[in-house]
């Protein structure tokens, strides 16, 4: 297939926390609001005025620093974060909100505060922790709005003079929606047999979407989907078979470019910020005000391991379920950063029921934050080929 | 008179010996040796039940 | 900084009978060559006191059908382990620091007989009383038992209490098969052990199966919270009995999460008495609580005597109790009020007196993190081998408030706070969540209150919350210069570290940082890798 005209610039922006289009939200007098958890509704951090990033450290190199403070047990990604932070490599951060979701991004940004990491010579720089729900009723829906009200909406209008009003919110949404509207539809080319997009091109997009202001890469969008459409895909494809890849938080494109090198096509992406369900669209309606609707939407298609209520833990496995049947996968490769204890869990849930009780052949893995071009991963997902392969003949034969 | 005496001597000496037994039982540590030794035996059995594992 | 200096106590009575408790020890060997002489008058006590195990547990065999569980479920051999478990903890002790660990120790073990038999009992496998089995409500080991406190026709019954966590108290190797067969299904070794062998139970079929409801908690952690799941699949989807799950709180402190806490207990509550029909009784709620306010006033004073120079109840006489009756008893049970009483008396008269519990003070410590739960009796080597004082431990720094105790319109709604409080201020998740102040910054506050040179830091090497302050506790000892011992483990499985492997973290600084000689020579290295 020709190349993605915007390919280079969407990959250049991850290249780096601090990128070219927050510099310029920035100049521009808007607030970065750094975060780390999907369980932060994004809108929120996107009012006029302000606009979030999701916090990375790509090109991680050392984390020796990281793991000097949180131990060489705490999963990677928290430990390139703080090492980043220690560095200055998100100096740039006007805020950072967390939710106390996993102990160890908790763990992380508490070191970060203790330590001073961020915010220096920042006047209204804040830490602020949520308590999020973990299981997804009624009670669970008025502890999310009043914390949302309370740690992101409350200190956002203070210490920045951020308008936090209904309609604030809503307009962030609608924007929010346009950027939801456009990864779906792009993310829909997958579903062909003969698809005109890559995995590893479209978790580039949606990653970037994460990581930069919205309103600046609308247009590039918009451009990269109208290219879609005429984009003439291979008329052989080019991949062994189709893989949805589920699991924990992945923000290193290599590994599914890995995945894709071993013979894969990364038909759908269920992991932390890829875009199932994380650019699923709120929709609002003008009976209630537009807050609590988020946060329902946000915890009711939410798919971290921490809900702990059964309809959840059944649901989770069920939703993957059914985007691998939609996106029409082969397998399921269901990953976990190691030293993640909720998807250590989960993995070995999901791996086990997707397997036994809905009948997915399925990889479980393990990995690390950076992945590089691991000959073992590779290995493993090549074999995951040959036995969905083997599988596929044995079913003709029959 | 005589055999109330006796009586008591009796159970004097069944309440000495009990209390010297239990004593050097409990001295000696014989209750944890003993049960020590039949701690292997109950492992063999575990592993011969057979168990509905699963998830 | 200069480093904080230690004074040196000895005691003037010194201790009576054997001081080389190494000896005891057999190398290789399961059990010990022989009991500890304590001196006539404490070795009859001790004696005394075995009868009394002996004979409880002999009450227990004698039921047939504790003994069909005993070839059915493998936790259970375990159990021949009991008098050993209180051997351990009571070594070196003499006086009223023996008579202590024995009020608790004797009563730890007749509860959890009760908890035994009852299981049995409910267990569709073994006893089969389906009507008794339809009055109890099964729940976490890790869990606060509080919404039990109004259901006195109710059972709260927890199935990992006596599979997993009694069981490594008394056998070091008891979790071992449960975290294999975990493992062996997929789940990452770097998970906490605990829950993780608590999941290996459940896959294992290794589990009582009763009970007309569970209650689940998310409690200490995020294992523990993923690992229920595994245990309520088979729950719901197999036996049968339906699961709530109780969300308690993370950051515990903060007032805007209080609400939610509380509404959980209300529907936790609502729960309970659709599935049992048992309707909540506020007299017995109210009488439980006014318990659990004499076991927070007994553990305050008792914490309040070890900020002195003659701390009474501290190391696992302290330790040990405090988990039991804080979150499994819970003010349940009559019999842990006059337990806490008696205990009372006795510090209070050791404490007149100005006793010691070894032979010499050298170093008064505060002993935080997760304890390695294989090696419970480690805070009582402390003492005996290097004579330092383990004034209090984090498990033991809960909750101290009162709650409210009289029955009266205000006090009942106040209560689902005072539950909801209980139930987030867990022990171990009290300070494992709720921001690092809790953890970190009270730490040294309590190293100030409680006069300690010390600080002996349980680093549970997978307990990713103590593990993300593991360079701020570093970093903020050297700043106070107060030493800072690490002592590694792995909580439940003495594989990854011995429990020589932990007294060698200890062994090391002690004579190279701290200059020092041992107290007992023979206690610095054992060969106990094989022993119950």
């Amino acid at each position: 297939m020709k190349d993605l005209k915007h390919l280079i610039y969407f990959e250049d922006l991850l290249q780096d926390a601090n990128n070219e289009l927050i510099r310029q939200a920035q100049s521009e007098g808007m607030k970065c609001i750094g975060y780390m958890c999907e369980n932060v509704p994004e809108p929120l951090l996107n009012l006029p005025g302000c606009f979030s990033s999701r916090l990375r450290a790509p090109r991680t190199g050392s984390i020796d620093v990281g793991t000097y403070y949180l131990t060489s047990f705490l999963c990677e990604y928290s430990r390139a974060l703080l090492e980043r932070a220690l560095e200055g490599g998100f100096n740039f951060v006007d805020a950072v909100i967390t939710p106390d979701g996993c102990t160890m991004m908790n763990r992380c940004v508490e070191n970060m505060e203790v330590l001073k990491a961020m915010g220096e010579g920042k006047e209204g720089f804040f830490f602020d922790y949520m308590e999020i729900p973990m299981k997804a009723d009624y009670n669970g829906l008025d502890l999310y709005v009043l914390q949302c009200r309370n740690h992101i909406l409350k200190p956002l209008s203070e210490n920045y003079g951020i308008d936090v009003s209904d309609a604030a919110i809503r307009k962030a949404v609608s924007e929010h929606n346009r950027v939801c509207r456009l990864i779906r539809e792009i993310g829909d080319f997958r579903k062909s047999e003969t698809p005109a997009i890559t995995g590893y091109e479209y978790n580039v997009i949606t990653l970037a979407t994460y990581a930069a202001p919205k309103h600046l890469i609308i247009d590039r969008l918009e451009e990269t989907l109208e290219e879609l459409k005429h984009r003439e895909p291979d008329a052989k494809p080019w991949f062994r078979a189709r893989v949805v890849v589920a699991g924990s938080e992945v923000d290193d494109t290599d590994f599914i470019k890995l995945i894709e090198d071993s013979g894969a096509f990364v038909c759908a992406d269920r992991f932390c910020y890829g875009s199932l369900p994380g650019r699923d669209v709120i929709e609002l309606n003008d009976d209630e005000n537009a807050l609590t609707q988020i946060c329902r939407q946000y915890m009711y298609r939410g798919e971290c391991p921490r809900y702990m209520d059964t309809a959840k833990m059944d649901g989770r496995r069920a939703y993957i379920d059914r985007i691998a049947k939609e996106y029409r996968a082969d397998g399921i490769i269901f990953q976990q950063m190691k030293f993640c204890d909720p998807w250590a869990y989960e993995k070995m849930m999901g791996s086990t029921i997707l397997r036994d009780e809905y009948g997915w052949p399925v990889l479980a893995v393990d990995r690390p934050y950076s992945i590089g071009s691991s000959g073992q991963m590779r290995t493993r997902v090549q074999a995951f080929m040959e036995s969905i392969d083997i599988k596929k003949i044995r079913k003709e034969a029959e | 008179m005589k055999k109330v005496l006796k009586a008591m001597m009796y159970l004097l000496l069944c309440c000495t010996g009990l209390f010297a037994v239990t004593f050097v039982i409990y001295f000696f540590n014989l209750d944890m040796k003993l049960t020590s030794k039949i701690e292997p035996l109950l492992q063999k059995h575990y592993d011969r039940i057979e168990r509905d594992q699963h998830l | 900084m200069a480093v904080k200096k230690s004074r040196k106590m000895v005691n003037p009575s010194g201790i009576k009978g054997d001081i080389r408790y190494g000896d005891l020890y057999k190398p290789g060997g399961k059990v010990r060559k022989r009991r500890e002489w304590r001196g006539v008058k404490d070795t009859l006590y001790d004696y005394s006191r075995w009868l009394g195990i002996m004979f409880t547990l002999g009450k227990f065999v004698a039921v047939p059908r504790n003994v069909k569980a005993m070839f059915r479920y493998r936790w259970m051999a375990n159990y021949l382990a009991v008098p050993m478990m209180v051997d351990r903890h009571t070594q070196g002790l003499r006086g009223e620091y023996l008579r202590m660990c024995h009020t608790e120790q004797d009563l730890i073990i007749l509860d959890v007989a009760k908890l035994l038999a009852n299981l049995f009992r409910g267990d569709r496998r073994i006893g089969n009383d389906k009507a008794f089995s339809d009055k109890v409500v099964l729940v976490d080991e890790n869990e606060m038992t509080a919404v039990m406190m109004g259901f006195p026709g109710l059972k709260g019954l927890s199935r990992e209490t006596p599979s997993t966590y009694v069981s490594v108290l008394l056998n070091q190797h008891a979790a071992e098969h449960y975290i294999d067969v975990a493992q062996e299904y997929g789940l990452a070794g770097d998970v906490c052990p605990m829950p993780e062998a608590e999941a290996g139970v459940s896959i294992d079929d290794d589990a009582p199966v009763l009970g007309k409801c569970a209650i689940q908690c998310n409690t200490t952690c995020d294992g523990s919270l993923l690992g229920n799941g595994v245990i309520s699949r088979r729950l719901e989807k197999e036996d049968g009995i339906p699961v709530f799950q109780l969300p308690a709180p993370l950051r515990h402190r903060e007032d805007d999460v209080q609400e939610y806490a509380a509404e959980e207990i209300r529907r936790a509550i609502k729960f309970i008495e659709e599935q049992t029909g048992e309707k909540w009784d506020w007299d017995y709620y109210f009488e439980c609580a006014r318990r659990v306010n004499v076991a927070t006033r007994c553990r305050n004073e008792w914490l309040d005597m070890n900020k002195t120079a003659y701390p009474q109840v501290f190391g696992s006489n302290l330790a040990l109790y405090t988990e039991t009756n804080y979150m499994a008893i819970c003010g349940k049970v009559p019999e842990f009020e006059k337990a806490d009483r008696r205990l009372m008396k006795l510090a209070e008269k050791a404490y007149r007196k100005q006793k010691m519990a070894a032979r010499e003070y050298r170093h008064r410590a505060i002993v935080w993190g997760v304890q390695s739960h294989f090696y419970m009796d480690f805070l009582v080597w402390l003492l005996n081998c290097w004579g330092i004082v383990p004034l209090t431990d984090m498990l033991s720094m809960v909750n101290t408030e009162m709650i409210a105790e009289t029955d009266t319109p205000e006090n009942r709604e106040q209560a689902y706070y005072d539950m909801a409080w209980l139930t987030e201020n867990m022990i171990m998740r009290n300070r494992t969540h709720g921001g690092y102040r809790v953890l970190l910054d009270e730490l040294f506050e309590f190293v100030e209150e409680f006069d300690a040179d010390m600080i002996i830091l349980w680093e549970h090497i997978t307990c990713k919350a103590l593990d993300g302050m593991h360079g701020l506790f570093e970093e903020k000892a050297r700043e106070r210069g107060i030493p800072l011992i690490w002592v590694d483990h792995q909580l439940f499985d003495p594989r990854v570290i011995s429990r020589q492997g932990v007294r060698d973290q200890v062994n090391t600084y002690m004579r190279t940082v701290m200059q020092e000689e041992p107290l007992d020579p023979t206690l610095e290295i054992l060969d106990d890798d094989n022993s119950w």
